[in-house]
């Protein structure tokens, strides 16, 4: 006698695949430095596209949860999101998936296979171009804010330098907090020791600039836009991360700055 | 007026290329670089003309930013959903990050042994994390408020 598989059972299972696909999204676009009302509405757009009828979500610094509905079932599931840092290009091209997914005509596992697609082919700069890049932004922060242009090219060693150090670092999974207290050292200890050698009238200001890499811009934004979305839990979650953050890198260039005489430990 | 020029270019060259700089750290594409490049130029040259006025830094970063959000919107269809995030990109060489730090150096100075001038100390700190708070705010809401009230989309 064939055994006959128990339909709601069934409706659950394919319910857990669209949430689970619909979060896993949700978690690239979270990880690539999307506010919350983008998730949700991202995550949204998705479960909808299978023809959920109804979406809750909640959204935590460290995990997603959703619930859909459809068809007089319901499910919960949770997915733990990693490191949130900023991807343009991957957020992007999820948000395109999903307004193609929102149209409708996609399987799950279509779907499931362009996320992986996305993940794996979206182009990043080499680690090399970036780090010049962002020593190139150090140094430009730093005539901003008023360095002399001996100490610019100290900045700019030093910001390069830095950023490739928290690339190696942070590749190699070294907690956040620790990479902005040491590269803060380090860059902060390369750019003052750089400007002395070039003789510049403001050490104290290339010190400061050669660690601008580690100011973290996108998340402070991030968080006021959560705040003002409706989501202040996560707004404030952001706000103490970059607290941390720049506490740690504070006490870098306390260090550094002590290191080359300039203050007292 | 013209005095001021090349003061005003100065900022908006070192914006575009900090805006830039950050761009690629944030992994914008190489045809989105020049338009981040661009929101940045504009945003430190609108806060260099404010300053040069006399207006306080936050006053004069949410011009900045107001004018560098809307001026983004207006190239919605060449840039799409990613108008937001170029002009947050511009708007990145406008964060406090230095005043952040001299306050949080600041507060650790006043808890050091021996301290001459503890009152001054903790008043000069105290005064950058106020300018940090109230600029990253001037910086947020003149970015979200044109986004917002122009309706510009996400997806």
């Amino acid at each position: 006698m064939e055994q006959q598989q128990d339909p709601v059972i069934v409706r659950h299972r394919e319910l857990e695949r669209i949430a689970n696909m619909a979060l896993r999204a949700g978690r690239i676009m979270m990880e690539c430095g999307a506010s919350v009302s983008v998730v949700h509405g991202g995550v949204g757009m998705i479960a909808r596209g299978f023809g959920v009828e109804d979406v809750g979500m909640r959204s935590g610094y460290a995990s997603l949860e959703i619930t859909v509905h459809a068809g007089g079932n319901t499910i919960t599931r949770m997915m733990q999101v990693g490191r949130l840092g900023v991807n343009h290009r991957l957020d992007q091209a999820v948000r395109k998936l999903a307004v193609r997914v929102s149209q409708g005509g996609m399987s799950v596992d279509e779907v499931e296979a362009e996320i992986g697609r996305l993940v794996r082919e979206t182009p990043r700069h080499p680690a090399w171009v970036v780090a010049v890049a962002v020593g190139i932004a150090c140094a430009s922060f730093g005539r901003l804010l008023g360095v002399d242009w001996a100490a610019f090219a100290a900045v700019l060693v030093a910001g390069t330098v830095g950023q490739y150090m928290r690339h190696q670092l942070l590749h190699h999974g070294v907690n956040v907090f620790i990479v902005a207290g040491l590269i803060a050292f380090l860059a902060a200890t390369l750019g003052g020791i750089g400007s002395i050698l070039l003789t510049s009238d403001t050490v104290s200001l290339a010190m400061m600039a050669s660690i601008l890499l580690l100011v973290p811009g996108v998340p402070s934004t991030n968080a006021q836009t959560d705040i003002m979305d409706g989501y202040p839990t996560m707004g404030s979650a952001r706000a103490v991360w970059v607290l941390m953050v720049m506490v740690f890198a504070s006490v870098g260039v306390w260090f550094a700055e002590a290191l080359l005489g300039l203050r007292s430990l | 007026m013209f005095e001021l020029l090349p003061h005003l270019l100065h900022q908006a060259l070192f914006g575009a290329l900090a805006a830039a700089g950050f761009g690629v750290l944030f992994n914008f594409g190489f045809r989105a670089l020049p338009w981040c490049a661009a929101a940045g130029a504009l945003a430190l040259a609108v806060r260099t003309i404010g300053q040069d006025l006399a207006w306080s830094l936050e006053g004069a970063s949410f011009a900045a930013a107001i004018v560098t959000s809307c001026s983004v919107s207006l190239l919605r269809k060449q840039l799409g959903p990613a108008c937001n995030a170029v002009a947050l990109a511009g708007c990145i060489p406008m964060v406090p990050g230095a005043f952040f730090g001299q306050a949080l150096l600041g507060f650790l100075s006043v808890t050091a042994p021996n301290l001459v001038d503890a009152e001054a100390t903790l008043i000069v700190a105290v005064q950058s994390l106020l300018r940090v708070i109230f600029t990253l705010g001037a910086i947020g809401a003149g970015l979200l408020i044109p986004a917002h009230l122009l309706r510009n989309q996400d997806f």
